[in-house]
């Protein structure tokens, strides 16, 4: 340690994990306030090792790209911040995602598995276009309380990471693909409600989920895909909906 | 690796249509363009993750767009035009305007956004500053993940090739100089790309983030303009660069800078000095707090320097008079993001800064995106001129959106009418020989020091307000940092090493910064977001400077200008307009 007369709180140790098993992965970074997770990690890139591999882009929890683990939960980096009495934490990759160096993740299974419920709205060919007109719908229709708090979804992958199904690759399409699912099945506007039923309906669809709720506690967003699954489960029995 | 080089040799990529970035202005194009010609083989060239990096991604209050009948574009254009001091290119905001509530259309019943609803189950429209009517359309307060998260899914139905954590470099042309393709490199690699392309669409965003304090997300560091500029496009207004007047303060944490959205001043919010005053009566007693983003950056500007400011050097604004259940309800997100840094928007006033948020230069482009360069295409904040001196809140993803759909428009009509040709080598070589020497050197200054550098000089000279003496010392300045960002030198692999990212991004900002220095000096007068302490006024005669690159190579090449008369194609100045 540089500076040996530096109080407990000054100064903070951050474990990485690294892809190159020579590569330092332990570092003393100064303690700022307020501090986030993203913080130590560029503190440790402009101090110690200009080449740490990490990513992130908005800093604000739009992005979500800067998802990792830290002490073994899921988060965005950016807005996670350092408890005031933490003298050290440890950061890894997500689980379930192949690493493409350090804390940088391929997310191509998280997408693969969100392409397969049919992300997009399915739209009447003769209601979508730069003439028609947006639909009318109350905000407070069954339909939009519905969606609205299921709809912030930023693509982290947070709830891929802290599924132990998902993560564990145990093919299943995931929280944050079904509750992309529920939103697009609640949605009138959308023709496809049948078709992703099917899909949320095979075997690595809804019935793969085992209630953990890791999910819903991991979703930065606060959003709660655990619920989107329960929904899904019932739709598939009940045409009313 | 070829013998002597410091890279392999590069894969060669050859498409129809190249889009560079993958932001509102980049997606919107890919739909565009693979919806007039589904034949097309596009890609998308992203420095980041698609649709996942970049500004519109960030978007807070919204989009402006005309959908009441007792509104009109008209009005529309005329709050733009005054915003921009008609300082704007007319075509450019003639087109925004009109094309504006059209794609709006587009997102709710093709792309699949739902914005927020007024009580009827229509569209709700809010109000924002510089505005005679309530024209932004939004999605609570974090509009742009709708508007982007949508658009991302559309790339799954329509296909477009991805090279995702590609980072364009530059542009090359062939052996009589038509635009041919481009130089990247795959950062995950390493490894270099040469795409082939007919049609080249630069979306990738301004470079505000050169500034200490700045809002935009990290790849935003001029990497288009930059391009541009390298290979010899002419650009304007490149002195006017907005500060948004409320950017939070969060010590030395990556999150000072972000932006407390225009939509809280537009319902209400008040602006105090340490003092307790409220101070916005003495620059602009009509409107107060909902005045344009250049006045009232420049009032929060004025008395911090005055000494009027918080110990951290900020102002404090305040809607806790709402009450908190009425501010979480509305403002959700801007909410979150105080008690994040330890402050509450909805129970107290919480310190603000401005913050450097959206440059509205860039390179000239017509109506239809089309550039001085036969087959390159400009689209979203890397254009300049839709919003002449000042850009009015919720016209920016307006722009990336309305321009992005043009340029796919534009892309697909002239595709396959060009040819593909080949890239003239020495050009490809001098591009990646200029991209992997930081990686190259054994000895040099590592980038961050040199970012910080000039974050910290264009903040003191180039900033909220400038003057002559300031701004000969930037450009002083800029030059020997141009000499020294020549010398960095990046440890490490080149598989997926951001500190080299840096290194290029740099100089790509120091390039912009050159121009932006430079058109400062140029502007004697006082006029949207460019404030002269040494001239405070504004001329009677608008004009703007074009630049281009002049004939030295290397990191300090000069600038050539041409002034031109602005042309008001549409509409003349307003007595009041200034």
């Amino acid at each position: 340690m540089r500076n040996r007369h530096r109080k407990a709180g000054d100064e903070l140790r951050v474990s990485v994990t690294r892809s190159d098993a020579a590569a330092a992965d332990e570092f003393t970074v100064p303690r700022i306030r307020p501090m986030m997770v993203l913080d130590a990690l560029l503190a440790i890139q402009r101090t110690h090792d200009p080449a740490i591999g990490f990513r992130y882009s908005c800093r604000v929890g739009m992005c979500g790209t800067c998802t990792v683990r830290v002490d073994g939960r899921s988060v965005l980096a950016c807005q996670t911040e350092i408890p005031e009495r933490a003298e050290h934490i440890r950061i890894d990759p997500l689980a379930g995602l192949p690493v493409v160096r350090d804390l940088v993740v391929d997310t191509a299974p998280f997408w693969q598995a969100w392409k397969s419920i049919t992300p997009y709205l399915v739209p009447d060919e003769d209601a979508a276009g730069m003439d028609a007109t947006p639909a009318v719908i109350k905000p407070d229709s069954a339909e939009r309380e519905r969606i609205d708090p299921s709809l912030d979804c930023i693509g982290c992958a947070a709830c891929f990471s802290s599924c132990g199904i998902a993560s564990a690759r145990r093919d299943f399409i995931g929280p944050a693909a079904l509750n992309r699912a529920m939103v697009l099945v609640a949605d009138s506007r959308d023709t496809a409600a049948a078709h992703r039923l099917d899909v949320v309906a095979t075997d690595s669809g809804v019935d793969r989920c085992h209630y953990i709720y890791g999910c819903s506690a991991a979703c930065p967003k606060g959003l709660d895909p655990a619920q989107a699954i329960r929904r899904l489960r019932k739709w598939r029995f009940d045409e009313s909906r | 690796m070829s013998p002597g080089e410091a890279w392999p040799e590069p894969e060669t990529i050859s498409t129809d249509v190249a889009v560079v970035g993958s932001g509102g202005a980049g997606l919107m194009c890919v739909l565009h363009a693979l919806s007039a010609r589904p034949d097309l083989n596009v890609t998308i060239v992203s420095e980041g993750a698609v649709g996942r990096s970049g500004c519109t991604r960030m978007v807070q209050g919204g989009y402006n767009a005309v959908l009441n009948p007792d509104d009109s574009v008209d009005l529309h254009f005329r709050d733009t035009l005054q915003g921009g001091k008609f300082l704007n290119d007319q075509r450019l905001a003639w087109t925004l305007v009109n094309d504006a509530p059209r794609v709006i259309n587009e997102l709710e019943t093709r792309v699949g956004c739902f914005f927020d609803r007024d009580e009827d189950g229509r569209i709700h429209q809010k109000a924002f500053a510089g505005q005679a009517f309530d024209r932004t359309v939004h999605r609570g307060d974090l509009t742009g993940i709708e508007i982007m998260g949508r658009l991302r899914d559309q790339m799954f139905r329509l296909e477009p090739v991805e090279l995702e954590d590609v980072r364009a470099l530059d542009l090359v042309h062939d052996r009589v100089g038509r635009l041919a393709g481009l130089t990247a490199i795959d950062m995950r690699s390493g490894r270099p790309l040469v795409l082939r392309a007919r049609v080249i669409v630069v979306a990738t965003g301004g470079s505000a983030t050169m500034y200490r304090v700045a809002a935009p997300a990290r790849e935003k560091t001029g990497d288009g303009v930059a391009m541009c500029w390298r290979a010899g496009l002419a650009v304007r207004d490149m002195e006017m660069l907005q500060f948004h007047p409320t950017g939070l303060l969060a010590g030395d944490a990556r999150m000072t800078g972000a932006v407390l959205e225009e939509g809280l001043r537009g319902a209400g919010a008040k602006l105090f000095n340490a003092d307790g005053e409220r101070y916005m009566a003495r620059y602009d007693a009509e409107r107060m707090e909902r005045s344009t983003r250049d006045v009232v950056a420049r009032a929060g500007y004025s008395e911090i320097v005055a000494g009027r400011g918080t110990p951290d050097g900020g102002v404090l604004i305040d809607i806790s008079h709402l009450g908190a259940e009425e501010v979480e309800r509305r403002f959700p997100g801007m909410v979150q993001r105080t008690r994040q840094i330890g402050q509450d928007l909805a129970r107290a006033p919480v310190r603000v800064s401005p913050t450097a948020h959206f440059h509205m230069g860039g390179v000239l482009i017509d109506a239809d995106c089309r550039t001085a360069l036969d087959g390159l295409l400009v689209a979203g904040e890397d254009a300049g001129g839709t919003h002449g001196a000042n850009r009015l809140g919720g016209n920016g993803v307006a722009e990336s959106t309305v321009f992005g759909a043009r340029a796919g428009d534009t892309a697909a009509a002239i595709a396959p009418h060009r040819p593909l040709l080949e890239p003239e080598p020495a050009e490809v070589r001098a591009s990646l020989e200029r991209a992997y020497a930081p990686l190259g050197r054994d000895a040099g200054p590592w980038p961050f020091p040199l970012t910080t550098r000039l974050k910290e000089l264009m903040w003191q000279c180039v900033g909220v307000v400038r003057d002559a003496e300031g701004l000969a010392e930037a450009s002083k300045e800029l030059d020997v940092l141009a000499e020294d960002v020549d010398r960095i030198a990046v440890p490490g692999p080149p598989e997926v090493n951001f500190g080299w990212q840096e290194a290029m991004d740099l100089a790509n900002q120091v390039t912009v910064a050159r121009t932006i220095a430079h058109a400062a000096a140029w502007r004697t007068e006082t006029r949207g977001a460019h404030a002269r302490s040494d001239y405070p006024d504004s001329d009677s005669r608008l004009r703007y400077v074009v630049q281009r690159r002049g004939a030295a190579d290397g990191p300090v090449s000069a600038i050539e200008t041409e002034v031109r008369d602005v042309e008001f194609s549409y509409r003349a100045p307003d007595g009041d307009s200034t």
